[in-house]
């Protein structure tokens, strides 16, 4: 080996020798409590989480029979019954709500996206969709009693399913626009370079490269309005039978049935709250785990 | 680019003569560019013939880009960004407001620095402009994505799975199909954005075996940041530094016998 050629050469370098001062103490300190803190608040929020969903198993699956599904919730201190009623009319409610608000969302985050991007009139919308996103449930509530629970004469399905649809328009809103965000510019300067107008970009370009962010956003907006209690107390309130089919009157729904029962003192209908809560909650769970598949499935394509 | 770089007569030979008599088809005059209140083009004179490929080369920020976007107008999908003057095709000025902008890019092709392959099969990568222009029967349609795939070198690796979707082929073989997308609507130019920047080089090397096949029926206009690239693949260069038109001439001129001092500088590595 020729030792004059750098490349070759072995290069011998004194070592620094590494010292603990080199590092104050005082930030091994400041680091060691900031581990020690964020552990405690994690294990805080853990406890407070299990213990509500075992509370909540363990009390509702006392009360988890067949007979759930198929009887309709029992009169002021009887025994036997269901909640069967309860679970079709918060289905029928979160539906309506849901077929309401899903157009409405993604054409307005559309709107956002791709039409309106920096106009003053985009910024006005985006800013009051942020204000109805984190208005409290109860005012809409109101709003819809105003609109329509005193107009028609009578509580009913449509005024729970607007009001539903009034709290998951923001979240889809929103969620739309973000996602149609994230495709990129180049793709849409691809599709109008071939000579394709905005609207069919739109379609079959961006609305397709969102599609599942965009359905995810349906989902947890989905989720979102499945358990909301509040804006039903004034619209569909509840009813303690089976509903008539055009959906006047009060509808029997899961969250305002677990309201009134679990303040009630008979503890057959303390129970079927519990079994209505567990299965309120299985059901949220089981749309969020579903729209992280639909992420997961679009990040593996 | 720092390292000096030597343009060889024998890169430059082997190359097909530049035609200065071949008919013009995009011919520019006077041509200034605004984003916003900055001024992009400084009036700008140039004429693209007919079946040759022109390249754009020039330092990052000099204009190059923006001259390459006026031709099919994309830069209108950005409202701050305007361009006055005239660009002539067919006799039109296509910066004239009255021109239907969708009619005009299925008339001119553009190939994008990134590969750009929508999400959706192959086959409809390719079938998506003809859609939208033309009724072509089911067999016709197939025999068209058939010819274009072919027309970009991709028909061998993709026929098998023409029902799959185009983000899953490689980098190089997705910026085929975007040519194969391209060509299918048989345009009557086609522009390169920097094609192959975001290439390895053998894909780098198969794009522009295509580009100097797709010479023989479109007029092609191609930016690059690779001198090599232009010197092997165009037979006519123009050089621009801010914003300006600085030289425009045969290739073989321009790199072997620069007019200007400034291009001279630029192809030799001074600066850039």
């Amino acid at each position: 080996m020729d030792s004059a050629n750098p490349l070759t050469a072995p290069t011998v370098r004194e070592a620094a020798p590494i010292s603990a001062s080199r590092v104050r103490s005082g930030r091994r300190v400041a680091d060691k409590i900031l581990v020690v803190a964020s552990t405690v608040a994690t294990l805080i929020g853990i406890v407070v989480l299990g213990s509500i969903l075992l509370m909540l198993i363990v009390e509702g699956v006392k009360g988890f029979s067949p007979l759930l599904f198929t009887e309709p919730t029992p009169g002021p201190g009887s025994e036997g019954g269901g909640i069967a009623n309860a679970i079709l009319g918060s289905l029928v409610l979160t539906f309506i709500g849901i077929v309401i608000a899903t157009p409405i969302g993604v054409l307005a985050g559309t709107y956002l996206a791709e039409y309106g991007r920096a106009s003053k009139l985009a910024d006005l919308i985006r800013f009051l969709n942020d204000i109805l996103l984190s208005a409290p449930s109860i005012l809409i509530g109101l709003f819809v009693y105003t609109l329509m629970v005193r107009t028609m004469g009578s509580y009913s399905g449509w005024a729970g399913g607007v009001a539903l649809a009034i709290i998951a328009t923001p979240v889809i809103v929103r969620t739309t626009e973000d996602m149609l965000r994230l495709v990129p510019s180049t793709l849409r300067e691809a599709g109008a370079a071939l000579g394709a107008p905005p609207s069919i970009v739109i379609k079959a370009i961006t609305w397709r490269a969102a599609s599942a962010g965009i359905v995810t956003g349906i989902i947890l907006a989905l989720a979102r309005i499945a358990g909301e209690t509040a804006p039903l107390l004034f619209t569909a309130l509840n009813n303690n039978s089976w509903f008539s089919p055009n959906l006047m009157g009060g509808i029997p729904n899961l969250p305002v049935m677990i309201y009134q029962f679990a303040l009630s003192p008979y503890p057959n209908w303390q129970q079927l709250a519990w079994a209505g809560a567990l299965l309120i909650t299985i059901t949220i769970l089981a749309l969020s785990i579903v729209a992280r598949f639909v992420i997961k499935s679009e990040r593996a394509r | 680019m720092n390292a000096p770089t030597e343009i060889t007569q024998a890169q430059l030979t082997g190359r097909h003569q530049a035609d200065e008599n071949a008919p013009i088809r995009i011919a520019v005059k006077d041509l200034n560019f605004y984003y916003g209140s900055f001024h992009g083009l400084k009036s700008v004179n140039l004429n693209f013939h007919d079946r040759q490929v022109t390249a754009l080369i020039g330092p990052s920020g000099c204009g190059k880009s923006t001259l390459l976007r006026t031709f099919n107008r994309i830069y209108s999908l950005y409202p701050e960004q305007r361009a006055e003057g005239q660009i002539m095709l067919d006799g039109r000025n296509i910066l004239d407001p009255r021109i239907d902008l969708n009619e005009l890019r299925s008339k001119i092709g553009m190939v994008f620095q990134k590969p750009t392959p929508f999400p959706m099969s192959i086959y409809d990568n390719v079938a998506f402009g003809l859609r939208l222009y033309e009724r072509l029967s089911k067999a016709d349609l197939d025999i068209r994505v058939e010819e274009s795939l072919r027309k970009a070198a991709l028909w061998d690796e993709a026929k098998d799975k023409l029902k799959q979707s185009g983000m899953g082929l490689s980098g190089g073989q997705q910026q085929r199909l975007c040519i194969a997308r391209t060509v299918a609507q048989r345009p009557e130019v086609i522009l390169f954005d920097e094609p192959t920047s975001a290439l390895d080089p053998i894909s780098t090397g198969r794009i522009e075996e295509l580009i100097e096949q797709l010479r023989s029926e479109f007029t092609i206009v191609i930016v690059t940041h690779n001198m090599q690239q232009a010197a092997r693949i165009s037979q006519f260069t123009a050089f621009m530094y801010l914003d300006e038109l600085v030289e425009f001439g045969p290739t073989t001129r321009i790199f072997m016998n620069p007019e200007k001092r400034q291009t001279q500088d630029y192809i030799t590595g001074r600066f850039g």
